[in-house]
């Protein structure tokens, strides 16, 4: 198989999902992300995100039963494999290492 | 009354549809969620919006999504389309010829039409100047916004440009004039001649073959009179004579020297072979926003860019406007390049309708590849079972959906070679059809270039997308899976929901848009086919014109004098034909029988509304010339002719007197036109009534003849139409006397077109009759896609049920009832098609005016839609009987 990276959204997606831990399907997912980053992300782009995550083998699904409050539809809960969850922190890894050592000063604008 | 506890329905179907199937039940339920809280929250109306946002949203990512994945898998390494494919598109192609000729004829009259706009649009409105550094060629202007025109009398500015302007440099003026050239025989032919500064040889950088291009000192008055030749007419008229410069030449009245000889494709300013030195004494003053009207050119400074350069002009222009007349400052100067001067496609609402046309004309090849499209599908669908097999056999979704894109190309290939085809031959006819009547400017190529050629190649492959990866996609989808799910079983694929909607979608359109196009193909077939229903080869005609000097157009008792004299040489010319042998008579018009303009005009006392006439205006010689039978009153006679032209009196035809006035006495009642303004406009009695001339000939856009006559004589015209009537000879035996006679009279008087009314009438007939056949193409193939659309939907329903109805008549099924059911779907399918096709002909139908339901409009509509079922039922019907046909244990056997 070939080396799959993670995109920044993704990263997001995957994070949300372990926060949450066993209760999280389309709805806190997004909740989730709005909350921590402050910003208003595309409800949609996430559910292609997690489709896209859930092929790579980041992420595994699972229906619940339909409720009448969804108009009789079932929930896709997610959870993180463990392929998700090394490619995380791999992806933490690569930032920490590029982060290490590096001088505040050098981030400020001249 | 409670709001529904559901979200809205349209949306969730269009979601259903848009998204994949492992992900639509979760995001409906998800959204219901939300769409629950938020009506709780903000209201239903919020809530319904909020959703119909989401819908958008949501369509928009998953069909990016599905794109991207498409690309990806073409990317990827055993997608790209082979040879070997190529080759078995092209067997696939053959073994369904049907298919491929109907998907084919329709696809490349597509492709013609996208092309050849393509091509004809970018020659005309955007086109590169074939000169040294054609782009820093400008055109000066001044622009009326008033008017959205140009202002062309710039002598008075041209002078200060000249003077002032700094970041233009080689600036130059010319106009075109028309004279003759007096052969050494005597008879004289008009050529268009440019009238230019010497700058403009300068300025396109291009040498002279032979001798010499104009240089300033032509331009002085009293120098020497010289022209300046292209190559066209050095080796038409003065059959490439090596020595032919300082050879004298009489052009009008005067003798001119040729000083040089242009080369090859040398037409610079717009299409001449003719230049003269264009010239003003500059001690005579002009007056601003006087004089002949003038274009001005020049080449950007170099460094200077085209908005420094309209600074600069802009600057002199507010310097001039304050010190000129008030009712010119409104006059915006403009440096614009060189073409847009001439083709204006900067005025706003003309730059609109191209964008606008383009828009249709690339939208109507969508329309097309969706039929191929559907039809294509329909087949690709009966091979479910092949695509699932492959992709049992290790297949990816990439490759298969790549080797269906390689069969379509194959046929959207071939069509868009035939459409480039047709679209060389259409260029050739219009580039013909241009030259014919004075030929178009020196930057257009009529050919085919080869971004035309690049154009056609995407066009091909924008098809083969619509044809072969769509319903790829759709085959290689969830019907897939069902179809891998049940191999063996024998249950087959079905035609989705998509298509049959396609399907609905098209018989609409047809059923909208054919009518009209019939009916206009109709009235051209109609017109092209008209006879004249008079002896058109014994009449010789000529439009005649009497040409003034320029410097006489900048005075007006000069140009009053000038005109005078115009009308005797006129007066002169028809005496002295008229007594020329074999000549029966003549008469002056303002147009051929068949022309003339069309007017609203009212009669007095009449209860009517006013209504639209043709009229043009005759001399008194007019009727008895071409043998029209004066019905009751009397023609036109001299003492008419005394009377000053508004008081003159009409005569109109039979169809008027039956029409507008009822079939009453029309002798003694007045008409008049309508006024669009304040002023009144006079009444004219009717003297008389002659029969419907010419009787044969009705313009179908008109629907009547009803006509009216002015009258003129021929000393009151400067330039008109010259008709002779001939016995014992033909008008082209008698052409050169004519020719010779006008020579004779005055080198200043031309005769245009001389020609017989036989061949000015064929040659008026023959565009209606190209147009006819471009209709008839266009409609032709709209039909047929639509026809074949159907029927490939229904074989393809019925053939789903063949089985079902053997069994059926196995069972003793009654043939009637069984038919019935299968045909019932079919009908409501078609029914639906044909209403919402109903609808739309009639919104276009108030959109034109009422045009198409007038007439035979009528008949047209129904009668598209009567054909649109009939058929959609005989597609049903053949594959209906095959399974009337199929043996009861056959059909359990397969079962």
């Amino acid at each position: 198989m070939t080396h799959q990276g993670l995109g920044e959204f993704e990263q997001m997606v995957l994070l949300a999902i372990a926060h949450l831990r066993g209760e999280a399907y389309g709805i806190p997912i997004v909740e989730e992300i709005d909350r921590r980053t402050g910003r208003s992300v595309a409800r949609a782009a996430v559910y292609v995100t997690l489709r896209r995550l859930e092929e790579k083998g980041f992420v595994s699904s699972w229906m619940s039963d339909p409720t009448p409050e969804r108009g009789g539809k079932p929930r896709r809960y997610v959870k993180l494999t463990s392929d998700g969850a090394r490619a995380l922190r791999e992806a933490r890894q690569v930032a920490e290492r590029m982060w290490n050592g590096l001088d505040p000063a050098s981030l400020r604008a001249r | 009354m409670s709001a529904p506890s559901r979200p809205p329905r349209l949306p969730r179907i269009l979601l259903r549809h848009a998204l994949p199937e492992d992900t639509r039940d979760v995001v409906d339920g998800d959204l219901h969620e939300l769409y629950m809280t938020r009506r709780a929250t903000s209201g239903a109306a919020a809530a319904a919006t909020w959703y119909w946002l989401q819908t958008l949203s949501f369509t928009m990512r998953f069909t990016l999504d599905r794109v991207a994945r498409v690309i990806r898998s073409l990317a990827g390494g055993d997608a790209t389309p082979s040879g070997l494919d190529l080759k078995l598109g092209a067997r696939m192609l053959a073994k369904s010829p049907g298919l491929t000729l109907v998907g084919g004829f329709g696809m490349a009259i597509g492709v013609a039409l996208a092309a050849g706009a393509y091509a004809f649009f970018n020659s005309y409105f955007y086109p590169e100047l074939p000169l040294h550094e054609g782009d820093r060629i400008v055109a000066l202007g001044k622009f009326d916004p008033k008017r959205q025109r140009e202002d062309e009398q710039l002598l008075h500015d041209f002078r200060v440009w000249q003077r002032e302007l700094r970041s233009v440099v080689d600036l130059g003026a010319f106009l075109t004039i028309q004279r003759n050239l007096v052969s050494e025989t005597g008879q004289g032919e008009p050529i268009k001649i440019a009238e230019m500064t010497a700058s403009g040889f300068r300025l396109t950088r291009v040498p002279p073959l032979l001798g010499r291009t104009l240089i300033d000192a032509d331009e002085r008055s009293g120098a020497p009179r010289v022209v300046v030749i292209g190559y066209d007419v050095w080796q038409s008229q003065f059959a490439g004579d090596q020595a032919i410069v300082g050879r004298e030449i009489r052009i009008g009245r005067d003798a001119h020297t040729i000083v040089g000889v242009m080369p090859r494709g040398f037409r610079f300013p717009i299409n001449h072979q003719y230049w003269i030195p264009l010239r003003f004494d500059p001690r005579v003053p002009v007056a601003p926003g006087t004089g002949p009207n003038l274009d001005v050119f020049g080449r950007l400074a170099r460094g200077v860019t085209r908005e420094a350069a309209q600074a600069e002009l802009s600057a002199i222009g507010r310097h001039l406007a304050a010190e000129g007349p008030k009712e010119l400052a409104h006059l915006e100067p403009r440096v614009v390049p060189y073409v847009d001067i001439f083709v204006n496609a900067e005025a706003e609402n003309e730059s609109t309708v191209y964008a606008l046309m383009r828009f249709l004309i690339a939208f109507l090849l969508v329309v097309v590849a969706m039929n191929v499209a559907v039809l294509v599908y329909a087949r690709t669908v009966t091979r479910t079972g092949e695509i699932a097999v492959r992709t049992a056999l290790g297949a990816t979704r990439g490759r298969i959906v790549s080797q269906l894109f390689a069969e379509a190309f194959v046929l959207s290939g071939i069509s868009a070679a035939v459409g480039l085809g047709i679209v060389a031959i259409g260029l050739r006819m219009f580039d013909d059809y241009i030259a014919s009547s004075g030929g178009g400017p020196f930057w257009i190529d009529a050919g085919i270039s080869l971004g035309t050629i690049l154009y056609t190649v995407m066009l091909a492959v924008l098809g083969a997308v619509i044809v072969g990866v769509f319903p790829a996609l759709r085959a290689t989808g969830a019907q897939l899976r069902e179809a891998i799910g049940s191999m063996g079983s024998g249950t087959k694929a079905r035609l989705g929901p998509t298509w049959t909607a396609l399907i609905i979608a098209q018989v609409a359109i047809a059923v909208a848009i054919l009518p009209p196009a019939l009916l206009k193909g109709g009235q051209m077939v109609q017109l092209a086919l008209q006879k004249p229903g008079f002896a058109t080869g014994e009449y010789l005609s000529t439009q005649f014109l009497v040409d003034r000097d320029v410097e006489a157009s900048t005075d007006s008792i000069a140009a009053r004098a000038a005109m005078d004299s115009s009308r005797a040489i006129v007066k002169k010319l028809v005496e002295r034909i008229a007594i020329e042998p074999g000549v029966v008579g003549v008469t002056v018009t303002s147009s051929d029988p068949w022309g003339g303009g069309h007017d609203r005009v009212e009669v007095d006392r009449a209860d009517g509304p006013s209504e639209r006439v043709g009229y043009s205006t005759v001399d008194t010689s007019y009727f008895r010339l071409f043998g029209v039978r004066v019905l009751a009153g009397r023609g036109f006679g001299a003492a008419d002719a005394a009377l000053p032209g508004n008081q003159r009196p009409v005569i109109v035809n039979r169809s008027f007197v039956t029409e507008l006035i009822g079939g009453g006495d029309p002798i003694g009642r007045r008409i008049r036109y309508l006024s669009d303004g304040d002023e009144v406009n006079p009444w004219h009695t009717i003297v008389g009534v002659v029969e419907d001339f010419p009787a044969g000939i009705v313009n179908p856009a008109e629907r009547s003849v009803r006509g009216m006559y002015h009258l003129a004589m021929p000393g009151e015209w400067d330039r008109a139409k010259l008709t002779i009537r001939l016995r014992g000879q033909t008008p082209e035996a008698f052409a050169p006397t004519l020719r010779r006679t006008a020579m004779s009279i005055d080198p200043m008087l031309q005769l245009n077109g001389t020609t017989s009314l036989y061949a000015t009438y064929r040659e008026n007939t023959r565009a209606a009759a190209q147009l006819a056949l471009v209709i008839a193409l266009i409609s032709g193939s709209v039909l047929l896609l639509s026809a074949a659309g159907i029927h490939a939907l229904m074989s393809f329903t019925v053939n789903q049920r063949r089985r079902e109805i053997g069994i059926r008549s196995a069972l003793g099924g009654s043939t009637r009832r069984i038919l019935t059911s299968v045909l019932a779907r079919a009908t409501r399918q078609l029914t639906l098609g044909v209403g919402i096709g109903l609808t739309m002909a009639v919104v276009l139908d108030l959109a034109a005016g009422g045009e198409l339901m007038n007439g035979t409009g009528l008949l047209l509509v129904p009668g598209t839609a009567a054909f649109m079922l009939v058929v959609g039922l005989i597609a049903a019907a053949g594959p209906a009987r095959r399974g009337l046909r199929v043996q009861p244990t056959e059909a359990l056997r397969a079962e």
